[in-house]
């Protein structure tokens, strides 16, 4: 497959990046993309971790590297790389490239296979691999395409934000990048740019619908993806721009599949499962997970997760209600707020420094702003004051935890029972 | 100022203080909601709040047509949402 850098000189035009106020023409970081190349030739084939520092930067990154070196790392600040033998971008000065590291490569072109990292359990990231195949799988080009003006408002080296960027250079389209401002300043950003496609997720929607600016905008293409899209705000989105493209992407990092859903309505149609013509396969599981069987290869990570006709469990529970697939939420127990993902353990294990508390369980409550929001049930060692107990647990989580991680309510309860699979509560071991 | 609004009030302040936030002064009918102090996930906490304090919630109740802008709208869909309970 051609890498970045070759689709992009096939254009019959590419574009601009603006950022902070700057453009960039892609023509331009092209340039520079290629005297990348020229000036390290000892990066040919090795393994690159982008860390990021700006728009123009990370994209011309992007096209020096892809196509070029065997492996891109796209690393959100202050996240490590699994690999030991890795060259972090930009290369800073003390990690000139030494004699050791040097690698005489025969500069020709490679697939090269990219990595994006999903936070853990842990607080530690996953890394998934992808090609640039079925990263871009889902993008395409057109004239109508070509004149659209991007607004970029995720994070460019997640997978969402990615697929906006790669999107915008694939169809020469011009990118305008509002990803680091609150939704007053975003709108701003937007308006000043002629701004004209906006991905973003259902609560940063509600959040630019709440500007009671957004109709400012001649919006001709919107998306909403990474959180569960309700009909409320896609009825909302449809009222304030009625001409508009409205489609909502149903999308896992893990399996790189993209769905895309563009009839305004919640979930997707029930006869798209097991209907052999769609690009990925669908199938519901008895425990109503929905399984996909993209039609690229998939990371190896979830080789236990696939099933023997290949299809992946992405544990995303459903529901089909009438002639829909609604989507019900993570089955792991994930919590999705606003788009953040919050891990139930890891904020248990927060409480549970508390020393008055002996057990707790999170859990997520539905809320019509951010999707979900954290809450937490504690039984208490002593039964003392309870507002004093709430304080406590209270500090601690904001110590410890981000703020979107801290649950909202923190409920004293007597007994904390099993979960309804009867598998012992791990809350219990901590007793 | 109705007993509605004064609720509403307390609440902000309520969740201003749980989430570190500071509310601006004074907080008018015409305010724009972005700009009052708090941020999204304020608002999220702040719907959450009145649910518990109101017994109800517009937003999930009401197919809500327009999301407020201003700290009146947000006060018209709670009185609106009160008035049929």
């Amino acid at each position: 497959m051609p890498s970045l850098i070759q689709q992009l000189d096939n254009l019959p035009k590419t574009a601009a990046i603006t950022c902070a106020g700057k453009h960039s023409l892609l023509a331009d970081l092209m340039k520079n993309a290629a005297q990348i190349r020229q000036q390290y030739p000892q990066l040919c084939q090795r393994t690159i971790a982008i860390n990021y520092t700006n728009l123009p930067e990370f994209v011309c990154a992007l096209l020096a590297f892809d196509g070029w070196c065997s492996g891109i790392y796209l690393c959100p600040p202050n996240v490590s790389v699994p690999q030991q033998d890795i060259i972090h971008w930009p290369l800073k000065t003390k990690n000139k490239l030494t004699n050791s590291n040097l690698h005489t490569a025969s500069p020709r072109s490679v697939q090269t296979t990219w990595y994006l990292a999903t936070s853990g359990t842990t607080g530690e990231p996953k890394w998934f691999s992808h090609s640039f195949l079925s990263l871009t799988a889902s993008s395409k080009h057109s004239h109508k395409l070509q004149a659209l003006c991007w607004g970029l408002l995720y994070q460019p080296f997640r997978f969402a934000g990615l697929q906006v960027v790669l999107q915008a250079l694939l169809s020469g389209a011009d990118l305008v990048d509002a990803a680091d401002y609150e939704p007053l300043a975003q709108m701003a950003v937007l308006k000043l740019g002629d701004v004209t496609a906006v991905s973003a997720t259902p609560s940063l929607w509600r959040q630019l619908l709440m500007t009671g600016q957004l109709s400012e905008l001649a919006l001709r293409h919107i998306t909403l993806g990474g959180e569960i899209a309700d009909q409320s705000v896609l009825d909302n989105l449809k009222r304030v721009f009625p001409k508009a493209k409205l489609r909502h992407i149903y999308a896992s990092t893990e399996t790189g599949v993209g769905l895309v859903v563009s009839d305004g309505l919640a979930g997707f149609p029930v006869k798209w499962l097991e209907d052999p013509s769609q690009s990925v396969s669908l199938k519901v599981s008895k425990q109503q997970h929905l399984l996909v069987k993209p039609p690229h290869q998939i990371c190896q990570t979830l080789s236990a997760q696939t099933d023997t006709q290949g299809y992946v469990d992405t544990l995303d529970s459903v529901a089909v209600k009438d002639d829909r697939v609604l989507f019900m939420g993570r089955s792991t127990g994930v919590i999705n707020v606003g788009g953040n993902k919050v891990y139930p353990e890891k904020v248990e294990q927060v409480i549970l420094q508390c020393p008055a508390i002996s057990q707790a369980k999170v859990y997520p409550k539905k809320s019509p702003m951010m999707g979900e929001l954290v809450v937490a049930d504690v039984t208490v060692i002593d039964a003392g004051d309870p507002q004093s107990v709430k304080q406590q647990v209270l500090a601690i989580c904001k110590n410890n935890l981000q703020r979107f991680e801290i649950p909202i309510k923190i409920k004293i309860v007597s007994n904390i029972a099993p979960d309804p699979s009867g598998k012992l509560n791990r809350k219990q071991q901590h007793d | 100022m109705t007993h509605l609004e004064q609720q509403i009030r307390q609440a902000m302040e309520q969740v201003a203080e749980l989430s570190d936030c500071t509310l601006v002064e004074p907080i008018a009918a015409n305010t724009l909601l972005l700009e009052c102090g708090l941020d999204s996930l304020g608002y999220a906490m702040l719907v959450a709040q009145l649910e518990e304090d109101l017994g109800f919630d517009p937003f999930t109740e009401l197919e809500v047509d327009i999301y407020p802008s201003t700290f009146a709208e947000f006060l018209a869909i709670y009185q609106q949402c009160a008035n049929s309970h």
